[in-house]
């Protein structure tokens, strides 16, 4: 009770104990705006890459089923490396070092695992009825693929697509060890420095940026996605 | 038209075969329906004739082409041949129109030719264009989406159409009401058409020629007329069913046993009992039944021709079964 009744009055009481972060990000806006503009960039590279990468190795496998194993195992793999010692190996290669190009890579092969899954699966999703109807109406393979599975898999790919951003979103905070300098920063200098408010700003920067991100995605995925496969919303 | 020679199909990792040596021939304008139990082979038959699978042996020609043949594309192959599954295979993601356009925009129709092709065709099987087109398959209930399942198949007006158990996905009233209807556009359309069932009824309506099968094998080919009055062996018989006889009455038209008389007898006239010509066997059974009389009066048209007695019924039944009941 005391907490809402002080001589300041209780939003002020309120605001200190709770809202320290927001007087905290005004304070560092110059800052805020440099690490939010590095942490989106950085995202968008990383999706860039794998969408063109990790669809198009979805689409493989799910032509070529013998890869498909291989395909997941390397994925597994890669996923359920700490995120710290990935980012580390890929500063000790010569080439890449510190910085941009190791903390994308890293989080480009973080990416594989659900995206290329939920491109298999959405494409193995689509009814054998379906197919065969298409084949015994003379579609080629590629206009089976192009015409009938990548639109009826779309749904299941977004949601691979979705879960990736958030994902990818929330472990780039971890390449700020490596260089980066972007909202993860915050955190990792919150900790050092016993800062509260610090931590705070930043994960609720980066949670912001994800839930705009999934926002954004989710309003593609309806527009691209035909009315035909939307039988839940259309039933109600 | 289609000519199956010897043909065999054994599966990879089986060593039975699923066909196995199986040649016939369907005529131009024909239904012929193959009948059997499932895994008997018939819808590996069909698949064979459009090449959505390929025969290890023997040789399959569609108006003398060999499809086997090193220039025929199979996916052109297809595109020429309608094509109608079970479990009908709509696009889900596509609106009633755009999955009945798939083969007319495949073959590279102009779109001024297609809008009104699907209008017609969705009219021909009974569906109202303006009302179904902009649907999507789920919106539509089961008999609506064969109806559409149907329209697609003959979108391009192919010469042949291969039905595999067209009607199976719906209750048997609306099944019925299917078959009816195909069979009157069949009599305007005539397609050579390759049908598949299990159901020895539905083989019996739709057929022109019957082909039983069995385990891979062709038991018995022949009309519906030849097979149920000569079932070939015991398999055969059980497929018909009990019911051989009652089947029998439905096949042949009252004409075929009328007593041809000018006079009209008076117990005809006084319980009003007639029937047309044209009518089945069985309708006179009914009619006679319905009527309580021994004898029912035959027309054809407005003019009487004749009657059938209960006796010519039963003389007719141990004629054809070849029973000595």
């Amino acid at each position: 009770m005391e907490l809402f009744g002080g001589s300041t009055g209780w939003f002020a009481g309120f605001y200190d104990e709770y809202l320290g972060f927001v007087s905290f990000i005004i304070r560092r806006w110059d800052q805020v705006i440099e690490y939010t503009f590095n942490h989106f960039s950085l995202v968008l590279t990383v999706m860039f890459f794998s969408l063109v990468l990790w669809i198009s190795v979805g689409l493989l496998i799910s032509r070529y089923e013998k890869l498909a194993n291989t395909a997941f195992g390397i994925g597994n793999i890669l996923f359920v490396i700490p995120s710290i010692s990935l980012f580390g190996i890929f500063i000790t290669i010569p080439m890449l070092g510190l910085g941009r190009t190791s903390a994308a890579l890293a989080l480009i092969l973080y990416a594989m695992m659900p995206m290329v899954r939920n491109v298999y699966r959405g494409i193995k999703s689509v009814e054998w009825p379906i197919i065969e109807a298409g084949r015994g109406m003379g579609m080629s393979p590629l206009q089976i693929l192009f015409q009938i599975q990548i639109p009826m898999a779309w749904p299941v790919i977004f949601a691979g697509i979705r879960v990736t951003v958030v994902m990818i979103t929330g472990i780039a905070t971890v390449a700020t060890y490596i260089g980066e300098r972007n909202l993860g920063r915050f955190i990792h200098h919150g900790i050092a420095r016993e800062s509260a408010d610090m931590i705070i700003a930043g994960a609720v920067l980066v949670s912001i940026i994800a839930v705009l991100l999934d926002f954004i995605l989710g309003k593609i995925e309806f527009k691209i996605t035909s009315p035909g496969l939307r039988r839940e919303q259309d039933q109600n | 038209m289609i000519k199956l020679d010897k043909v065999d199909k054994v599966f990879p990792g089986t060593t039975v075969p699923a066909v196995d040596q199986v040649s016939f021939q369907v005529d131009e304008g024909n239904i012929c329906v193959f009948v059997g139990p499932s895994g008997c082979g018939k819808t590996t038959i069909l698949r064979m004739i459009n090449r959505l699978v390929e025969p290890t042996g023997g040789d399959i020609y569609i108006k003398g082409q060999k499809v086997s043949d090193k220039g025929v594309n199979p996916d052109y192959l297809r595109r020429e041949i309608g094509y109608v599954i079970q479990q009908i295979g709509l696009m889900p993601h596509r609106t009633i129109e755009q999955n009945v356009a798939l083969v007319p925009r495949l073959l590279k129709w102009p779109e001024d030719k297609i809008k009104p092709r699907v209008k017609h065709l969705l009219e021909m099987v009974g569906l109202e264009p303006d009302e179904v087109a902009q649907k999507y398959p789920h919106q539509l209930s089961g008999g609506m989406m064969q109806r559409v399942g149907v329209a697609r198949a003959l979108a391009a007006d192919p010469p042949i159409m291969l039905m595999d158990e067209p009607f199976g996905a719906v209750d048997p009233i609306v099944r019925g009401r299917l078959q009816d209807e195909f069979l009157r556009l069949q009599k305007e359309m005539k397609k050579t058409i390759c049908f598949v069932t299990h159901d020895i009824n539905e083989a019996i309506k739709m057929g022109d020629h019957i082909v039983i099968m069995n385990k891979g094998r062709l038991v018995q080919h022949g009309t519906p007329m030849e097979i149920l009055s000569n079932p070939a062996d015991e398999f055969v018989k059980d497929l018909i069913g009990s019911d051989r006889e009652i089947k029998l009455l439905e096949l042949t038209r009252s004409e075929e046993i009328v007593e041809h008389t000018d006079e009209i007898p008076e117990v005809v006239n006084k319980k009003d009992c007639f029937i047309q010509a044209i009518d089945p066997v069985q309708r006179a059974l009914e009619t006679m039944m319905k009527k309580d009389s021994d004898l029912v009066g035959v027309r054809d048209g407005e003019s009487f021709i004749g009657t059938i007695s209960w006796e010519d019924i039963k003389k007719h039944i141990n004629r054809i079964s070849g029973d000595q009941a």
